[in-house]
């Protein structure tokens, strides 16, 4: 679709336009790194990050699970499954022989342990009490590209960001619907969400593109509530937007209640389904949540 | 109703009987529904509602999609499940049966995990009948397991038991491979009654009907099967049809609540106990006070976990919410509680035949040195599979596991040992007795309240958690004279508290709640060669006690009146025997999670195969539990490379299985 390549068009533009910049001051201490500079990355967010950056991590824990929850960008072959990301496989790490492991607070008991086979760093993107993933993400890939000694690329990703939301954001208020409050919602099972609320990457998203969060109650660190699906209905949103995977039954059985049917935004005919994005990540998944938000919200004409 | 006495030793009780906790429950519960309906709609559009007016405003749609199908399911599930649980209890006579313990909530919970990550598809015909179906196998499998011994109490017990856990453990498994999609699930699991139309009340009330309508006329034969069971045959009642019928109808009770909302096991424990405290002495009056108690208990629990989350706008599962209070008002009820004189018939382990213990120990003991080697040298790596030498960089990696898992199946069984032979009952382990579950809250009060993250504070935290569980154990050991059964409903009770705080943390969704899940299901992973050795030793050093113990145990299951006979004080030495097993469980607990399987299964192994003096047993199931904890370390760390199994879930899988195999074939009929 036009949308996705005129995106790719300006990613790129920008990105020639940044790595053109001359760059102040030396570059710090990362490039005295060896080439085949091996990173481990116990996160998808992280590791979002790094393929950005041009660094891909050797290892992973369920590389398996990246097709269903993150898609984009694609993840290049040869990654090693270290298992989950709580109990990490240790004689495969043992053997991978990394330079460089890369981890998150949420791993924080786990961390003596990494730290025995290879020096660890930690990003913090989610982490109490919360915060500003979007701001939080722009930090950590500062940090990230400091440490792997790709700090030009990390500022292009930063820049590639930045220009995704303002060219979302554009086509907000081009299509009239800017200001328009909208809830983003996993369905759980057929009577509950998770509900992403201000705190969250995607709620973060919505401000940047300057779209409004349907959602305004308090929420956790990770920026999201679980409620029952009438909650919803104290939320002014006029649209619905919510995020594969989901189970089969659960839309069949919402399409018999009444309650469902009285929610202003399935009145409205405006639920509308996005592919999976990865709602703990960082700017890669923010720049494909802005872009899925343009493919289902401008295309839709303006009403009301 | 002549025969309504006391409940309470010495106390009179007013002639309203029953009926006083129904009212108790059910007032408040009214209010808490008034204040609650008023929030959503306003009283003065109360009349114009019930008259059809403005039928399409979103506060009167709420109300009557929402609050009101919200109402009557709470009412019929707690009534439900009162019921089933008074079934079960007059029919296994014993005070902490519940649909629980039937494994019936967790064959239904395990149907839906399996079926919502091998098949969604078959979700798409009703989550209500993947529920039933499971627990339609998981009851069918336990009274296959007991039919040998005529359905005998503890026996359905004991097979209901182990069969729940190891449902539980291969839903556990499968959550902890899929966290993202089984978020559901553990709403499920926790018993949310959040409704968004007339569906559930539809479904639930004809069949609620029915399986009520079939109780009553079972009121007969329940009668009898309260008698002991040579009276019962003498009246020409078949004991196994009597129980088998009322079983069939408390399992479909519960069944369908399960299928409907979720699993609310709590209150089908509480309900006909409160029923029996409040003096419902027949047992025609016991089914119908336990079902009205449960209906307003889950009524009262419901409103009020709607009136707490519009303050604090946080979603409280109600299930989780019932056992949270459930467990203290059972612990404050245990040392009240009048308990039947426990009942003979049952497991009786059948040696078979004369063993001399130690060419038997000493092959165990050989027997786990081997496992114990093989273990640390064999491995698959990124290329296959590798023998290695005590040189190899994976010896320090593998040998802090093996160390500890030795460690943990040890203590476990010595822990599960004593409880059973003090009090001769089989069902009782270290996670019956609440210590487990006791440092398990420490650990989630500090991950969750404090943001304590880091090792030593989690090892500081469970630590603390296991000795208030202790304390308060021991407290209530003292208070009820040391009498076994009520420690154990205690330990039950905290048990449902940990529970209660895990669902709450795993439907709330915080992602925390999944690192607590994976140290729950005893993973020997990431321990440090000091901690196992340390932990080593401590297991040394409780079987280095157990001779100082050995006489105690041969003497307290014949009663006090034999000890004092022999010159033993009963009181001293009771309280003694249980702290050797709290203490032995709080260690254990903080090596391999409060999945103490392995002490449930290994002392009755160790009689199985023939030891029967209490000192031999004891060693005999201590070596038996450490060896299937090594096993169950190798296979979880290398059956699914480079994914790892915990330890604690594989001994579960393997447990479970040969403890009931064992169950059916030596179990002779009476």
């Amino acid at each position: 679709m036009t949308p996705l390549s005129r995106r790719a068009l300006l990613r790129g533009g920008l990105a020639a336009g940044v790595l053109s910049l001359p760059l102040a001051g030396p570059a710090p201490a990362g490039t005295a790194l060896r080439p085949p500079f091996r990173v481990v990355a116990m996160d998808f967010g992280l590791a979002e990050t790094l393929i950005e950056i041009g660094l891909p991590p050797v290892a992973l824990p369920d590389p398996g699970g990246w097709a269903d929850w993150v898609v984009e960008p694609a993840l290049p072959p040869g990654i090693v499954n270290l298992g989950t990301d709580r109990e990490p496989n240790l004689e495969l790490l043992a053997a991978l022989k990394p330079d460089l492991i890369v981890t998150t607070p949420y791993l924080a008991a786990i961390r003596p342990l990494l730290e025995g086979f290879a020096p660890t760093r930690e990003f913090p993107v989610y982490a109490p009490p919360g915060g500003h993933p979007y701001a939080l993400s722009e930090a950590a890939t500062r940090s990230l590209g400091a440490a792997v000694g790709r700090t030009d690329e990390a500022e292009a990703l930063i820049a590639r960001a930045q220009a995704a939301m303002a060219q979302a954001g554009a086509g907000f208020v081009r299509a009239g619907i800017a200001d328009r409050p909208v809830l983003a919602v996993n369905f759980l099972d057929t009577r509950h969400v998770r509900v992403y609320g201000s705190g969250s990457l995607f709620g973060d998203v919505m401000e940047r593109t300057g779209l409004v969060n349907g959602w305004t109650r308090p929420s956790n660190y990770w920026g999201f509530s679980t409620v029952g699906i009438e909650e919803l209905a104290q939320s002014p949103a006029s649209s619905l937007l919510y995020l594969e995977p989901i189970s089969v039954d659960t839309l069949d059985r919402l399409a018999a209640s009444p309650l469902w049917n009285s929610l202003a935004f399935v009145k409205a005919g405006r639920v509308l389904r996005l592919p999976p994005v990865l709602m703990f990540g960082m700017l890669p998944s923010a720049m494909r949540f802005a872009g899925q938000l343009s493919r289902v919200l401008d295309r839709r004409p303006s009403d009301g | 109703m002549a025969d309504i006495t006391a409940a309470f030793a010495g106390a009179a009780r007013p002639r309203l009987g029953p009926v006083l906790p129904v009212l108790l429950l059910a007032a408040p519960a009214l209010a808490a529904s008034l204040v609650n309906l008023s929030i959503q709609l306003p009283p003065e559009r109360w009349w114009a509602t019930l008259a059809g007016h403005g039928l399409d405003d979103t506060a009167v749609i709420l109300a009557l999609y929402s609050f009101a199908p919200r109402l009557v399911v709470s009412l019929l599930a707690g009534g439900a499940l009162g019921l089933a649980g008074a079934l079960l209890q007059q029919v296994l006579r014993n005070p902490i049966a519940s649909p629980t313990t039937l494994g019936l909530e967790a064959g239904a919970t395990l149907a839906l995990a399996a079926t919502l990550v091998g098949a969604p598809a078959l979700v798409g015909l009703g989550r209500e009948w993947v529920a039933l179906g499971g627990g339609l196998l998981a009851i069918a499998l336990v009274l296959a397991l007991s039919r040998r011994s005529g359905f005998a109490p503890l026996v359905v017990i004991l097979a209901g038991m182990v069969a729940g856990l190891a449902c539980a453990a291969l839903a556990a498994l499968l959550a902890l491979f899929n966290s993202h999609y089984l978020a559901g699930l553990f709403l499920w699991g926790a018993g949310s009654l959040s409704q968004q139309d007339w569906s559930a009340p539809a479904f639930l009330a004809p069949r609620l009907a029915l399986a009520g309508l079939a109780a009553a006329l079972l009121l007969r034969p329940l009668t009898l099967l309260g008698l002991d069971d040579g009276a019962a045959r003498s009246l020409g009642l078949s004991l196994a049809l009597a129980r088998f019928a009322a079983l069939a109808v408390a399992v479909a009770l519960t069944a369908f609540v399960v299928a409907g909302v979720g699993s609310l096991g709590f209150i089908g424990l509480a309900a006909p106990v409160l029923a029996r405290i409040g003096g419902a002495r027949r047992v025609g009056a016991r089914l119908l006070a336990a079902a009205l108690i449960g209906a307003a208990l889950l009524w009262l629990t419901d409103q009020m976990v709607q009136l707490l989350s519009g303050v604090t706008g946080a979603m409280l599962p109600t299930g989780a919410v019932t056992a949270m209070f459930g467990a203290p008002l059972l612990l404050w009820m245990v040392p009240r509680l009048r308990l039947p004189p426990q009942v003979g018939a049952g497991l009786v382990a059948h040696a078979t035949g004369l063993v001399r213990p130690l060419p038997l120990l000493a092959g165990l003991a050989l027997l786990l040195a081997v496992a114990a080697l093989a273990s640390a040298a064999l491995g698959p790596g990124g290329g296959g599979w590798t023998l290695s030498g005590p040189a190899d960089p994976v010896w320090a990696l593998r040998a802090p596991r093996i160390l500890a898992a030795m460690a943990g199946g040890t203590l476990l069984a010595v822990a599960g040992g004593i409880l059973q032979r003090m009090t001769g009952n089989p069902m009782a382990s270290s996670e019956v007795l609440g210590v487990s579950a006791g440092a398990a809250c420490g650990l989630v009060v500090a991950m969750f309240a404090f943001d304590v993250v880091g090792r030593a504070g989690q090892t500081l935290a469970a630590t603390l958690g296991a000795l208030v569980a202790l304390v308060g154990i021991l407290a209530l050991a003292r208070a009820s004279k040391g009498a076994p059964e009520r420690v154990i409903l205690a330990g039950v009770a905290i048990g449902a508290l940990l529970d209660s705080l895990v669902s709450l943390l795993m439907a709330s969704g915080d992602p925390r709640a999944v690192l607590l899940f994976n140290w729950m299901t005893g993973s020997t992973y990431g321990i440090d060669l000091s901690s196992a050795t340390i932990s080593l030793a401590a297991a040394g050093l409780a079987l280095a006690a157990l001779p100082l113990v050995a006489r105690w145990l041969d003497i307290l299951p014949l009663g006090g009146v034999s000890a004092r006979a022999v010159g033993m004080p009963s009181f001293l030495s009771r309280s003694l025997l249980l702290a050797l097993a709290a203490l032995a469980t709080a260690m254990a607990t903080l090596l391999v999670g409060p999945l103490s399987f392995v002490g449930l299964i290994a002392p009755p192994l160790a009689r199985l195969a023939g030891l029967r003096r209490p000192l031999a047993e004891l060693i005999g199931a201590a070596l038996l539990g450490s060896l299937i904890m090594v096993g169950a370390d190798f296979i979880g760390r290398t059956i699914a490379f480079p994914w790892q199994l915990p330890a604690g879930l594989v001994a579960c899988m393997i447990g479970a299985p040969a403890f009931l195999w064992l169950l059916t074939h030596k179990q002779a009929a009476p």
